[in-house]
């Protein structure tokens, strides 16, 4: 095929300096489809022609969900070559020196337009091809806590939970507040640890890119000398699965023990934060904290915000849930990143330790330092407004990017190996 | 108020209870989170016992209601959770909560329709719940109280009578729960029995009255388990799951239902629950005295 071998001789040369091969990919042209990403497509069209064909003579309900997902990288893959063949003969024709003027002036128009739908095409096709997260169509716990910074982290935090309350019923997601502690102190704005729960389905999808540590940098309402102070606040995006595990697939599935959601409740240490004595009729207590201890990884969670033990226990329950479910998923990422990296010798992940975002308020300006994205009406943001839809969208595609380049460069290693 | 130990429920109204908002008013009861396990595992119970009985026989059983009787029901809190818990998976069911106190009576069916209202319970719940006035003890046969026969007679047209109906038959009741008064005399003066409970909560609801009459073969504080299991063994209780005060009063209980157990009363499983650490555990229990409800099956 003509385009492969064009854009084959771009990248040759730049992979060959070894310089951010990567980025020489994506700015070569994004019409232009790495070789790659072109085989897997072609892998997958197969395979579904093939599956297709299976379904033909049998239904099989397994067979059917692989189709199914496989259908639209196949269909678009298909107007990807549509194109690229109606651009070829249009050339051709143009060349040709039989071709007289009145279709030559249309085969150039018919060529502009050609041109310019495959970009679109192209970028559609790189979508279908980015794996879907595991997680990406489960409700989400998002965890607020304030890092270095004292009291001013204590407020600020309590005001990125506001942002996000907002950023929610404005998007329809119905966040619930799980938990809120705030710190002892003469106000209750100043907040030690929060967890929002955002029942819709995909909400993980949606607020995955707020995970790591946002800064923040203002002159705080504390400060008397009017100095500017930075501090951190950690945000946490977690599953949340289903109370019943059953209804889910067999891989998410924590109750089935060969998932790797899979918790052993024998590994769990259920504790009551009061002990025993009298119980029943003899007293009427009123706490009803508990806290839930996975040993093997020593993770603890506590929680207190409901006045019935049962309901804590099984909010508790969740949380444990999400944060080991989230943890695994984890380690099964850096693992992959280990793999990637001893090939490549470096790609940027942004973990939770790392330092995503910054809202800087002298300068009334958020800037996301994954995409380098600069947001100046700050108001719009901390409201949860329009401007983080900006930011978030940003960082949606600068996931999705990496996660192709990601993709790229283990083809690229694997095909080195044979 | 708080710091007089007057109950928070008390000042808030409410309580907790499974999903349910159990409403709590001065003069009755307030539900202890314990009793919402026992609940909870006797709705587990009925279910299990529902499905091997779809396994062994092909009895359409759908044609008869599932019944349950909540003696002594306060705020009719157990009574009102086992419909929310049950409704989904039982076509029929006929919940009877019984009390003596008018008070109590009164706010159990607040809590009917005030769970009914916030959505906790199915509509079906209004018809499928009855609170009725009847004295479980019955020692006053003057007073103007109905007794707890006269209110089972109307319920169950078998009951007391002595035939040899096999205990799945028509007549039969599911499940007989409990969470009667249980202190003893001597617990709730010498400090077992914490101050806030003991100045602030109705004594009816704690303490079982003084016999006098030194009729019955057990401890004046087991009087109503006495009565209790004497009624089961009437209703062909298939299961009868009784909330005691500790672990050696439910072993109490547990002997006591063999004593009072006849060759032709039938085959019975009686043990104390939770014994199990994990159970202990995942209901909230503490190690060492947790064990103290009575779960009692019939066995066919």
């Amino acid at each position: 095929m003509l385009v492969k071998s064009i854009c084959r001789s771009i990248l040759r040369p730049r992979l060959g300096l070894k310089l951010s091969p990567l980025r020489a990919v994506h700015t070569a042209s994004d019409s232009a489809l790495s070789p790659a990403l072109l085989t897997r497509a072609r892998l997958l069209a197969a395979e579904h022609t093939k599956l297709s064909e299976r379904l033909g003579e049998s239904f099989d309900a397994k067979t059917a969900k692989r189709a199914g997902e496989l259908a639209p990288i196949a269909n678009i893959l298909k107007e990807w070559v549509n194109a690229n063949d109606s651009i070829v003969e249009l050339k051709s024709l143009l060349s040709d020196p039989s071709t007289d003027a009145e279709l030559r002036s249309l085969a150039t128009e018919d060529l502009e337009s050609s041109h310019d739908a495959l970009p679109t095409i192209s970028d559609r096709l790189k979508k279908a091809l980015i794996p879907r997260h595991p997680f990406a169509d489960l409700p989400c716990l998002l965890e607020i806590r304030p890092g270095a910074g004292g009291d001013e982290a204590g407020l600020f935090a309590f005001e990125m939970l506001r942002m996000y309350v907002a950023f929610c019923s404005r998007r329809g997601l119905r966040p619930t507040i799980l938990k809120q502690d705030t710190e002892v102190g003469p106000s209750d704005d100043r907040l030690s640890e929060a967890v929002i729960e955002i029942e819709a389905n995909g909400a993980y999808d949606i607020l995955r890119t707020e995970s790591g540590v946002h800064r923040v940098q203002r002159v705080p309402a504390t400060e008397t000398k009017g100095r500017t102070h930075t501090s951190a606040v950690s945000v946490m995006v977690l599953p949340s699965f289903p109370e019943d595990g059953s209804e889910m697939d067999s891989a998410l599935n924590f109750e089935d023990p060969n998932s790797d959601y899979y918790i052993d409740p024998q590994e769990v240490r259920v504790e009551k934060m009061r002990a025993g004595g009298a119980g029943g009729q003899h007293v009427n207590k009123t706490e009803s904290a508990i806290r839930l201890t996975h040993i093997p990884t020593n993770t603890v969670v506590s929680m207190q915000d409901e006045r019935s033990q049962q309901a804590n226990r099984r909010k508790a329950w969740q949380m444990l849930r999400a944060r080991l479910a989230e943890a695994r998923q984890e380690a099964r990422e850096q693992e992959l990143m280990q793999l990637r990296r001893g090939i490549l010798g470096g790609v940027a992940k942004m973990g939770r330790g790392d330092k995503i975002r910054t809202y800087n308020f002298g300068q009334s300006r958020c800037t996301d330092h994954r995409t380098g994205i600069t947001i100046h009406n700050l108001d719009s943001i901390l409201d949860g407004g329009h401007g983080l839809d900006t930011v978030m969208e940003s960082v949606r595609t600068w996931m999705a990017d990496s996660e192709v380049e990601a993709m790229i460069a283990e083809d690229m290693a694997k095909a080195k190996k044979e | 108020m708080r710091s007089r130990g007057y109950p928070l429920q008390y000042i808030l109204g409410d309580q907790p209870f499974g999903d349910l908002e159990i409403l709590c008013r001065r003069g009755v009861l307030i539900p202890r989170p314990e009793t919402e396990s026992y609940t909870y595992q006797a709705a587990k119970l009925l279910r299990q016992m529902a499905l091997e009985r779809k396994g062994t026989s092909n009895s359409p059983d759908q044609a008869r209601p599932l019944r349950v009787i909540d003696l002594c029901t306060g705020t009719g809190c157990i009574s009102l959770l086992l419909h929310a818990l049950l409704a989904p998976h039982f076509q029929q069911l006929e919940i009877t909560g019984v009390d003596i106190s008018p008070t109590a009576l009164g706010l159990a069916q607040e809590n009917l329709e005030h769970n009914l209202q916030l959505g906790q319970l199915a509509s079906r719940a209004g018809t499928d719940i009855r609170f009725h006035r009847a004295d479980v003890l019955g020692y006053d046969s003057d007073s103007s109280v109905p007794s707890i026969e006269s209110i089972l007679q109307t319920k169950f047209p078998n009951f007391g009578t002595l035939d040899a109906l096999p205990p799945d038959q028509e007549s039969g009741c599911d499940l007989l729960i409990s969470n009667p008064p249980y202190i003893s005399q001597r617990e709730f003066r010498n400090g077992t029995t914490a101050r806030s409970v003991r100045r602030f909560e109705p004594k009816l609801a704690l303490v079982p009255p003084y016999s006098g009459s030194g009729m019955e073969d057990c401890m004046p504080e087991d009087i109503f388990y006495h009565r209790i299991l004497t009624l089961a063994f009437k209703l062909k209780a298939k299961l009868t799951v009784l909330e005691c005060g500790d672990s050696h009063q439910a072993n109490r209980v547990v002997a006591l239902h063999k004593r009072l157990a006849s060759a032709e009363s039938g085959q019975f499983s009686a043990d104390v629950w939770p014994i199990r650490e994990q159970d202990l555990a995942d209901n909230g229990f503490h190690v060492t005295d947790g064990s103290r409800g009575v779960i009692i099956q019939t066995l066919r």
